[in-house]
C-alpha cells in the first residue's frame, strides 16, 4: 500500500500509538493493583476509578496528540498547496523562467510529484510556443514582406488581417482597418462583389481597374472554410507596372509592323512591275532596281537600327569611356553634318568654349547622339533654317543643346518623342525609323546623364542632354 | 436591444453608402475613358448602369426612412442619417453628371477631332480621388480631411478654366467645330460640378461632428454657364 510507505507521515502516529500502549500497559496494571490493594485493606470491593481516569487521561492526550500531527501536516500541505496555486498561475501568465517551486515541496511526496509534473507541462508549453512564435514571425515576415496584398476578413465582413502590401494598396493601416467593413477597406463594388461570392465558398479571380490613379489589379477570392471557418481571404496583385509594359509591347508591335510593311509594300509592288513587263524596257528597268536597292537600303537601316536599339537595351553594347573635351565630342558630328545641312539649304553654327570641364564619354556613342539629333534638325526645319549646337555647365553637368528654327514640336508630344517609333506626324516625318531618339535616350542614360526638348510650335526646337563632369 | 439594432443598421446603410460611392466613382472614370478611346458601346453600359445609381440610391433612403420612423434616433444618429440622406442625393447626382459625359462619349465615338483627352482625364482623376477621399472621411469622420478637401477643388476650377479657355480658342479658329466644342464644354463643366457636389459632401461631414452648417467654399454656387 502506498500511503505505508510514506513513514514520515505514519511515524508520529505510530509514536503516539506506542507511547499510549505502553503508557495503559504500565497505568492499567499499576491502578488496578492499586484499587486491589485498597479494597483487601478497606474490604470494601475495588474501586477502578483511577483506572478509568488514567485510561480516559491517555486516550484523551493520544487523541489531542494526533490532531495536533494532522493540523501540522494539514497546515503545510495547505501552504504548499497555496504556493503551487501561485506558481500556476505564474505558468499561466507565461513566466515559465521565473516560475518556482517551494520548498516545502520536498517534504511531501504526493506533493513533489504534482510540481514535477507541472515543471514538465511548464518546459513543454514553453517550447510548444516558443516554436509557435518562431513560425508566426516567419509568417508575418513573409506577409509583410510579400508584393501582394493580402486580407482577411470573416464572414460578417469584418477585417482581421491586412498586410503591409495590402496597406499601401489601399491606404489604410492595419490596426485602423482591423475591425471595419470590408468595403470600408477595400472601396470598389466590383471587389465587394468577389467578397460576397468568395464567402459563398466559391473561389474565384478577376482582373479590373480601379480608383482615379487607375491600379490595375488582379484580385483572387479564396474562402478558408476548413482552415478557418467563418473566414475568406482576398489576394491583391498589383498588375499596373505589367500592363503598362503590355501596351507598351502591344504599340510597339504595331509599329513595328508599320514601319515593315511600308517598304515591304513598295518592294512588291516594284517587282510586281518589273514582271509584268517593264523588264523588257531597261531604262525604266533600272530605274526600278534602283529604287528597290533605295527601299532595301531602308529595311536595312531599320533593322539595324532596331538591333542596336536592342543592343543597348539589353545592356550589351560596350562603351569605351574615356575623359574627354565637350568641344571634342561636338567637333567631329558637327563637321560630318554640315554638308548635310548646306545641301538642305540651312546654315549651321556651333559655341563651345575651351573652359569647359572635361567629362567621362564614350565619343562615338555621343557622336551618334548628335547625329542623330542633327538628322532630325535638318528634316524639320524648312530651307534658309538655321541650326546651332552649344554646351554649358549647369552643377556637376555639362548640357549639350541641338537648336534649329524647323517647325517645333507639339508641347503633348515633347515628352513622348524619345519613345521607340513615336512619330509626331506621321505623314510629315517622311522616311525615318522613329527610333533616333529612342536610341539617344538610352545612349544619354548610360552616361548617366538626361535628355529632354523644349519647343515654340512653328518656331524652334531645341534637343537637350547632359554628360555628367569627370570627377577628380 | 433597440440601441444595438440602430447601430447596426447605421453601419449597414454606411456601407451600402461606400457602395453607392464607388458605383459613382467607377461611372465617371468609365464614362471618360469611353470618351478617351472614342468607345460607343462602353459609354452606352455606363448610361445604362446609371439605373443601377439610382436604385440604390432610392434603397439606401428607404432605409434611413424605416429607420426614423421605427427608431425615432436623436441627436448624432439623426445630424447622420439627416446628413447620409442628402449623401446619397450628392452621389446621385454625381451620377447623372457621368451619365452625361457618357452620352457626350456616345455622340463623339465616331468624331475624328481630337480632344484635349489628357486634360480631361487628369481633371476626372481629381475628381473622382476627392470624392474616394471624402466618402473614406465620411465614414471614418475624419474632420481634418473634410476641412482640406475643398481646397482640391481651386484646382479643379484652375484646370476647367484653362481647358475652357482652350476650347473656345479652337472656336473661334474653326467655327465648324463649335457643336462638337460645345460638347467638350459639358464634359468639363459635369467633372468641375462633380468635385463641387465634393465640396457639399464635406460640409456635410462637418455637420455630423459638430452639429455646425457651413458653406466651405463660397465660389460653389449653381452657375449654369460657364465664367472665365
Amino acid at each position: 500500500m502506498n500511503w505505508l510507505s510514506n513513514r514520515r507521515f505514519i511515524l508520529p502516529y505510530a509514536l503516539i500509538f506506542l507511547v499510549s500502549i505502553i503508557l495503559l500497559a504500565v497505568l492499567i496494571p499499576l491502578t488496578s493493583r492499586l484499587a486491589y490493594a485498597r479494597s483487601a485493606e478497606s474490604g470494601l470491593p475495588p474501586d477502578f476509578t483511577l483506572t478509568y481516569l488514567s485510561v480516559g487521561a491517555v486516550a484523551l492526550v493520544a487523541m489531542l496528540a494526533s490532531s495536533i500531527a494532522s493540523s501540522i501536516y494539514s497546515q503545510r500541505n495547505i501552504s504548499v498547496i497555496k504556493q503551487l496555486t501561485v506558481t500556476t498561475r505564474q505558468l499561466g501568465e507565461g513566466k515559465y523562467h521565473s516560475f518556482a517551486i517551494p520548498r516545502q515541496v520536498e517534504s511531501v511526496p504526493e506533493m513533489h510529484a504534482l510540481s514535477q509534473a507541472l515543471e514538465e507541462t511548464a518546459a513543454k508549453i514553453e517550447d510548444q510556443i516558443s516554436a509557435l512564435s518562431t513560425e508566426q514571425v516567419m509568417l508575418s515576415t513573409v506577409l509583410g514582406q510579400m508584393t501582394d496584398g493580402v486580407l482577411i476578413a470573416s464572414h460578417d465582413d469584418r477585417v482581421q488581417l491586412l498586410n503591409a502590401a495590402g496597406e499601401k494598396l489601399f491606404g489604410f493601416e492595419e490596426n485602423a482597418a482591423l475591425g471595419r467593413s470590408v468595403i470600408e477597406v477595400i472601396r470598389h463594388h466590383a471587389l465587394v462583389e468577389l467578397w460576397n461570392i468568395t464567402k459563398a465558398g466559391k473561389s474565384k479571380t478577376i482582373t479590373i481597374e480601379i480608383g482615379a490613379d487607375h491600379k490595375f489589379l488582379q484580385v483572387i477570392g479564396i474562402p478558408l472554410g476548413e482552415q478557418l471557418p467563418g473566414r475568406s481571404m482576398l489576394l491583391f496583385q498589383d498588375l499596373t507596372q505589367l500592363h503598362r509594359l503590355e501596351i507598351v509591347r502591344k504599340d510597339f508591335i504595331s509599329n513595328i509592323s508599320h514601319e515593315l510593311r511600308t517598304p515591304m509594300a513598295s518592294l512588291k509592288a516594284l517587282s510586281e512591275t518589273l514582271l509584268d513587263g517593264a523588264l523588257e524596257d531597261p531604262v525604266h528597268a533600272r530605274h526600278f532596281i534602283v529604287r528597290m536597292d533605295t527601299e532595301v537600303d531602308n529595311l536595312t537601316f531599320l533593322v539595324n537600327e532596331l538591333l542596336e536599339l536592342s543592343r543597348i537595351e539589353a545592356g550589351r553594347t560596350s562603351f569605351e569611356f574615356q575623359r574627354i573635351h565637350p568641344c571634342d565630342l561636338m567637333n567631329k558630328p558637327y563637321e560630318r553634318m554640315l554638308l548635310q545641312a548646306e545641301r538642305a539649304g540651312l546654315s549651321m553654327s556651333m559655341d563651345c568654349n575651351r573652359d569647359l570641364p572635361t567629362v567621362f564619354a564614350d565619343p562615338d556613342r555621343i557622336a551618334q547622339v548628335f547625329i542623330n539629333m542633327l538628322h532630325n534638325a535638318i528634316k524639320f526645319t524648312p530651307p534658309g533654317g538655321h541650326i546651332h549646337l552649344g554646351a554649358w555647365i549647369h552643377e556637376n553637368m555639362v548640357v549639350f543643346m541641338v537648336q534649329d528654327s524647323g517647325v517645333g514640336i507639339p508641347e503633348k508630344d515633347l515628352k513622348r518623342i524619345f519613345e521607340r517609333f513615336y512619330k509626331v506626324d506621321r505623314a510629315r516625318s517622311g522616311g525615318g525609323t522613329g527610333l533616333g531618339l529612342s536610341i539617344c535616350k538610352h545612349m544619354v542614360e548610360a552616361h548617366g546623364g538626361y535628355i529632354w526638348a523644349e519647343s515654340e510650335e512653328g518656331r524652334w526646337s531645341k534637343l537637350f542632354f547632359t554628360i555628367p563632369i569627370a570627377s577628380g | 436591444m433597440p440601441r444595438l439594432t440602430l447601430d447596426r443598421e447605421i453601419r449597414l446603410i454606411q456601407d451600402e453608402t461606400l457602395l453607392l460611392g464607388s458605383l459613382v466613382e467607377q461611372a465617371v472614370l468609365n464614362a471618360v475613358d469611353a470618351l478617351k478611346s472614342r468607345d460607343a458601346a462602353a459609354a452606352r453600359a455606363v448610361i445604362r448602369n446609371d439605373i443601377f445609381i439610382n436604385d440604390k440610391r432610392f434603397a439606401i433612403e428607404n432605409r434611413i426612412l424605416i429607420l426614423f420612423a421605427t427608431q425615432s434616433p436623436m441627436a448624432r444618429d439623426l445630424r447622420l442619417l439627416a446628413a447620409e440622406l442628402e449623401l446619397i442625393t450628392e452621389l446621385e447626382r454625381i451620377g447623372d453628371y457621368a451619365k452625361g459625359i457618357a452620352k457626350v462619349a456616345e455622340e463623339l465615338a465616331n468624331d475624328e477631332t481630337p480632344v484635349p483627352i489628357r486634360e480631361i482625364s487628369t481633371m476626372a482623376d481629381m475628381a473622382v480621388s476627392m470624392l474616394h477621399r471624402a466618402l473614406g472621411a465620411f465614414i471614418a469622420e475624419d474632420l481634418d480631411t473634410a476641412r482640406s478637401l475643398p481646397a482640391e477643388d481651386d484646382q479643379v476650377d484652375e484646370l476647367y478654366k484653362t481647358i475652357y479657355r482652350k476650347i473656345v480658342q479652337g472656336m473661334i479658329a474653326d467655327p465648324s467645330s463649335i457643336d462638337h466644342s460645345n460638347q467638350i464644354l459639358w464634359v468639363i463643366h459635369n467633372i468641375e460640378r462633380t468635385a463641387d457636389r465634393v465640396t457639399n459632401i464635406c460640409e456635410r461631414i462637418v455637420f455630423i461632428a459638430t452639429g455646425e452648417l457651413l458653406e466651405m467654399d463660397s465660389s460653389d454656387d449653381e452657375l449654369e454657364s460657364p465664367e472665365s
